[in-house]
Parts: structure tokens; C-alpha cells; sequence
């Protein structure tokens, strides 16, 4: 689904150069619930932010579901964004003055889909996160967990291959939180390929793998947390 | 995708109602000032008949003595009975014309209205249909009245209704410069915008004023009637005395006009006036060289400066103003789009391509020009009636027609589109990656 090789980043001012990532491998596969973690500056949202093709690269190589994203323009960039990816931010970066409905649809307009399939699509969405009655409230009329699922919905609409979450539970109570937590996994059980950063290490355990990235480079890519469980329980 | 940017458009505006309504008042208020003082340079200057203007051509020849000649002066704009005359009996252009202006008494013989004084002029019958005249009853008389130089009147349609009222008078009598003269026809109201065919000495002004009744040109010289304008009788004026004198005299005081085939017809009707100023110096007229002008309608109402400096002067400032609000809206604009660097860095995520983002926020920038458009129509409105409130001149002209309506809305949209153009541009630059953390 997501493969990197050698990958670098190097932010440059006049100055200074800053290589946020060095030498960085990963791959997930399709159907992976994987959890990036590591201590805060080690180039864990860069990676997310050139996984989600939000920032460019400056060397190596990035293969997304099959497509080398190497020397894409805008435009083709975008496209792919949209058909391949969803996004699931910390603070919920959803639009003020759009109701529910609305601010599903957006990536679908983007898409071109007709009016009726988007409808299809974001009722199925919205339904998916149980918000299906609150389909013209404003997100300001949520609570915090609400407007998380009702940015999973906008995720979700476009049928996403791989799901990117920004520390997602980030600004929710503990509550809430593990509601998010849930939806996700049920969303992984239904196939949907998910890199998740976050600081939680409760959170992080939940995921099939962990990926820990210090000074811009993944440190332990093998930890997978069901093959401990498993090794753990072949030996008892 | 453009309904769905329009429509965002408008929830934008909501969304900052102080900020959008200092936005739409700024364009508003600099469409309305540029669209009232343009409305009134656009009727002063529009052409009052675009399908001939081309080739109706007013003459002009320099009679005037030798003494105090400088080269590049300007013919008269008027001309003498003889050349007049001669010129009506030229048969060039297809239609031609003399025409000036005359006043009479009018008796009604009607108790209950006693005799009251009217402004006419003294055309030939081709004027009609070379200005296209409207006719309400009948028509223009006929060619042997006027070769008959018989006593027969065109009436204005507010005369005709003083005298007889609702009914067709034509084929009836008035009594007028001692004559009983037969109606042939009562003309339709007709105002053209300026009045071009009577710029000069016409009662009213270039935009104001009607005749109230048309005689044939010799019928009024049969009778001796003086003309109710401007008589420029350069030199030793006439040599004569008596209204025989003034006649044979080189004072000018008559309008004339040809209507050629075609707009080409200008060279020809001009080399034609050219021959026939030099026939003229073998009759010991025309002392200074040869120097003849021959103008269609637009370049008449220009060399008459029927549009005034003040008017031009009025449109430029408003326009300048119109800069200004530009500035202001551009500024506005960049702080309302900077606001929403977030949500271009969301619809970036999502999937939205620059360009799209461009679309929306032009979209958006329009939308307040359809806004402020609509609000600058009002405006513009008012401008007009605080212009009209000056003088009737500026009554009959400050009027908008369905094309300045149209232009004050478009013109609010380019404005506010060109307006936008930087601080769309500015959204499109947004790093959506940095923006996302940082909401």
C-alpha cells in the first residue's frame, strides 16, 4: 500500500539546513493498522504530511498503492489525495460554516461525482459514524468526539485506501477518545488500510504494528504487536 | 463546480457580515459614483442615429472677408440664403436640407385661447426623412406645395393638442403671419438624445427643447421671416437694406444638411464643395482660400463640443475614485481570504487542486461584486437623481437605459474579480500541511 525507500526531507532557510528525515524505510501493507510514534520533533508529521502528499520530498522514493509519486505535479498530486486518501487531523479541520452534509461532501466535489452518488456516499458515511440524524447541525453544534467521527465521515466518503490520522484522539477526553479508537479499528476490520501518529502509548498498542521514528529515521520497523502476542503465546 | 462556488460564495458572505459589508459598500459606492457620471457622458455623447449618423453631413464653408484671415480657422458653422439656395438646388447627396429657425404668433380663433407666440423651423420636406421623423397624423408636405412655396405646416404634437386636441387636424387651417396655413401632417413626439439636427440655435439646448412647428424653408423666406437665432455677418454685412438685402448679403445664418448613399459619399459630397467654392470666387465671393468641412452627426457633436469638458473631467474622477475602492477591496479581501488559510489547507488535503482553490476564491471575490453591483445600481440611481436636481439639461441626460444597467453589474464584477486576483492568489500559496497542525 505504502512503501518508502531512502527517503529524505531537508527544510533549508538561508542559514540553516534541517533534515527532518534521513535514510527513512517503511512499508505497510494493504488491511495494516500501523502507529507511528516518537518524542515530539522527530519527524513523525513530516512523514505523515509526504505520506499523505501534503509536502514534498527531497530524495528517495514514495510508491503509493502501486504509484511512484516521485516528480508528481499538483495537479496529479491531488487527484490521487483525493481518490486514495483520507485524512483525520488532531484539531478535526472541519469547515465552520458548512453543516455535516456539507462538509462530507467535500472531497466528493473535488471528485465529480453526481449529485446522487455524493448523497449515497455521505449518508453512508455519516451513518457509518452514527451521526446520520445530525445531518444539517454545524459542526460548532458537536461535541468534540462528534465533529472527530464527522472528519472520519469525510475520510471515509471517497472509500479510501489508506486512512492518515494526526494524533486523533489528541484533543478528546479519555471518553471520547476511546470511541474514536474504536470506530477506527472497525473501519481496519473493514479493510481500510490505517497509519495512525500518535503520543499515546495505550493508543499505539492497539495498533497491529508500531513505528518508531527518532531524529527523522524509523528505529524499530518490526515491532508488530500481534506477533509478540502470538510469540508470547507459543511460549506459555 | 461553479454553482457550488457560487453558493459558497454566499455562505461567505455571512460569514463576516462587517467585513463583507464594508467590502460590498466599497464597491458599491465606486461603482455607483462611476456609473452615475458615465450614464450622463454616455447620453451626451451617444449617437442619436447609429444606422445613418455615418452619412448625414452637415457643410461648412469660409465666406468670410479676407482681412483678419489666420490659417486653420474655422469655417462658419452656419451659411448664407445664397449658398443655401444654391446647395438645395445642387442635387447632390440623396436628401438635402436648409434649415432655421423661426417664431410666429399663433391666432386659434378660439375664444377660450387667445393668440400665443411659437418656436418652429423652416426645413425642406426632405428633413423628415432624412431625421426620420415620427408622424402621428399625415405627413411632411408635399413637393408641390413646396415648389409652390404654398402655405402649408407640420405641427408638433403638444401644439397640435393644444389646438384641436385628441382629433387629427390635418387638412385643417391656422392662422399665422397674417396667412391661413393648411395642416399637412402633426409629428409624434421625437426627442433625440443630443438633439443633433438643431445644435445650434436651437431653443432648449443639445439635450432639451422641441419644435413646435415645421413650414417649408422658401414658404418662411416668401414671408419674410426673420430667423430666431444667431446672424453672423462678417465683413460690411448686407449691401442692401431690407429683408431682400439681408438675403442677397454674406451673412450666415443657416443650418444645412445632405444625407449621402453611403459614408463614402463624404469625399465625394466634400471635393463637390471644394468645385463649387471655387465657382463662387468667379462671382467674386469667397476672398480667402479654399476651406470647406464637410462633418457627419458624431463629428459635428464633437467639433460643437456638445459633450462638455466639465462632463469628461466628472467621468475620470469617478473612475480614479473607482481605483481607490479597488485598493480598498483588495485589502479587505486579502484580510477575509487570509482568515481562511485553514480552510484552503483542509480543501487542499482533500483533494482540492490550486486551480480549484483559484476558481472558488475568484468565485467568491465575484459573488461580492454581484452584491456590491446591485447595491451600486441604487446608488446609482440616487447619483443620477442628485445629478438631474442641477438643471433640465442634466434631467433629460442623467438616465439609465438596459446597457448601463447591465454595465454598472458587469462592472462591479470585473472590478471585484480584479480585485481578487491577489488575494486568491495569496489563498493558492497556502502550505496546507502547515496549516493543518496549526489550526
Amino acid at each position: 500500500m505504502l512503501r518508502m525507500h531512502n527517503l529524505s526531507k531537508v527544510y533549508r532557510t538561508h542559514m540553516i539546513e534541517t533534515h527532518a528525515l534521513r535514510g527513512f524505510d517503511i512499508h505497510v501493507a494493504q488491511g495494516e493498522f500501523v502507529a507511528v510514534t516518537g518524542p515530539s520533533g522527530s519527524g513523525k508529521t513530516t512523514f505523515l504530511n509526504i505520506a499523505g502528499l501534503l509536502e514534498e520530498f527531497t530524495g528517495g522514493d514514495y510508491v503509493l498503492d502501486g504509484v511512484n509519486v516521485k516528480g508528481m505535479d499538483d495537479n496529479a498530486r491531488s487527484k490521487l489525495r483525493n481518490e486514495k486518501l483520507g485524512f483525520i487531523f488532531q484539531g478535526f479541520n472541519l469547515i465552520p460554516d458548512l453543516n455535516l452534509f456539507d462538509n462530507v461532501d467535500v472531497p466528493l466535489r473535488y471528485r465529480g461525482f453526481n449529485a446522487a452518488e455524493r448523497k449515497r456516499r455521505i449518508d453512508d458515511a455519516l451513518g457509518r459514524v452514527g451521526l446520520s440524524s445530525r445531518i444539517k447541525h454545524y459542526p460548532a453544534e458537536l461535541s468534540g468526539g462528534q465533529q472527530q467521527r464527522v472528519a472520519i465521515a469525510r475520510a471515509l466518503a471517497g472509500g479510501p485506501k489508506l486512512l492518515l490520522a494526526d494524533e486523533p484522539t489528541g484533543n478528546l477526553d479519555s471518553q471520547m477518545a476511546r470511541g474514536v479508537m474504536e470506530l477506527l479499528e472497525e473501519i481496519n476490520e473493514q479493510g481500510t488500510t490505517i497509519l495512525m501518529v500518535t503520543h499515546d502509548p495505550e493508543l499505539a498498542a492497539r495498533a497491529q504494528r508500531n513505528v518508531h521514528i527518532i531524529d527523522g529515521q524509523v528505529s524499530d520497523l518490526m515491532r508488530e504487536t500481534t506477533a509478540s502476542l502470538a510469540a508470547v503465546a507459543a511460549t506459555a | 463546480m461553479f454553482r457550488y462556488y457560487f453558493d459558497l460564495g454566499l455562505r461567505s458572505l455571512r460569514r463576516n457580515p462587517v467585513l463583507t459589508a464594508l467590502m460590498v459598500l466599497t464597491l458599491a459606492v465606486g461603482v455607483a459614483a462611476s456609473m452615475a457620471t458615465f450614464t450622463v457622458l454616455y447620453v451626451m455623447s451617444g449617437d442619436p442615429i447609429p444606422h445613418k449618423s455615418d452619412r448625414l453631413f452637415v457643410p461648412r464653408l469660409d465666406n468670410a472677408p479676407l482681412a483678419g484671415y489666420a490659417e486653420g480657422d474655422e469655417p462658419s458653422d452656419q451659411m448664407t440664403y445664397i449658398d443655401a439656395s444654391n446647395l438645395l438646388a445642387s442635387g447632390q447627396g440623396v436628401r438635402r436640407t436648409a434649415v432655421y429657425g423661426v417664431g410666429s404668433g399663433i391666432d386659434s380663433g378660439r375664444p377660450d385661447l387667445p393668440p400665443f407666440q411659437v418656436q418652429g423651423v423652416a426645413p425642406t420636406r426632405d428633413f423628415f426623412e432624412m431625421f426620420e421623423v415620427p408622424f402621428l397624423h399625415g405627413g411632411p408636405w408635399s413637393a408641390s406645395d413646396e415648389a409652390a412655396r404654398n402655405d402649408v405646416i407640420v405641427l408638433g404634437r403638444e401644439l397640435s393638442e393644444k389646438l384641436f386636441g385628441s382629433t387629427s387636424p390635418v387638412g385643417k387651417r391656422i392662422r399665422m403671419e397674417g396667412a391661413e396655413w393648411q395642416i399637412a401632417g402633426v409629428i409624434d413626439t421625437w426627442k433625440p438624445l443630443p438633439r443633433y439636427y438643431r445644435l445650434i440655435n436651437g431653443n432648449g439646448g443639445s439635450f432639451t427643447g422641441a419644435d413646435e412647428f415645421f413650414i417649408p424653408f422658401q414658404t418662411a423666406v416668401s414671408h419674410e421671416m426673420g430667423n430666431s437665432g444667431n446672424n453672423n455677418c462678417s465683413g460690411e454685412g448686407p449691401k442692401e437694406p431690407g429683408y431682400q438685402g439681408w438675403l442677397k448679403s454674406e451673412c450666415d445664418w443657416i443650418q444645412f444638411w445632405f444625407e449621402g448613399k453611403t459614408a463614402s459619399d463624404q469625399a465625394r459630397l466634400k471635393e463637390f464643395l471644394a468645385a463649387y467654392v471655387t465657382d463662387q470666387k468667379k462671382l467674386g465671393r469667397y476672398p480667402r482660400p479654399i476651406n470647406v468641412r464637410l462633418e457627419n452627426v458624431m463629428e459635428w457633436m464633437q467639433h460643437l463640443g456638445v459633450v462638455s469638458k466639465d462632463a469628461k473631467l466628472s467621468t475620470w474622477l469617478a473612475f480614479g475614485f473607482l481605483l481607490v475602492c479597488l485598493v480598498n477591496t483588495v485589502g479587505l479581501l486579502l484580510a477575509k481570504f487570509s482568515a481562511r488559510a485553514g480552510e484552503v489547507g483542509v480543501r487542499r488535503a482533500l483533494g482540492a487542486t490550486k486551480r480549484e482553490i483559484f476558481h472558488q476564491y475568484l468565485t467568491e471575490a465575484a459573488v461580492v461584486g454581484v452584491v456590491g453591483g446591485l447595491l451600486g445600481l441604487l446608488l446609482s440611481f440616487g447619483g443620477l437623481w442628485l445629478i438631474s436636481l442641477q438643471s433640465e439639461e442634466m434631467a433629460t441626460v442623467a438616465r439609465m437605459d438596459w446597457a448601463m444597467l447591465a454595465l454598472t453589474l458587469s462592472l462591479s464584477i470585473v472590478a471585484s474579480i480584479l480585485a481578487g486576483l491577489l488575494p486568491t492568489w495569496r489563498a493558492c500559496q497556502v502550505t496546507p500541511a502547515l496549516q493543518l497542525k496549526t489550526q
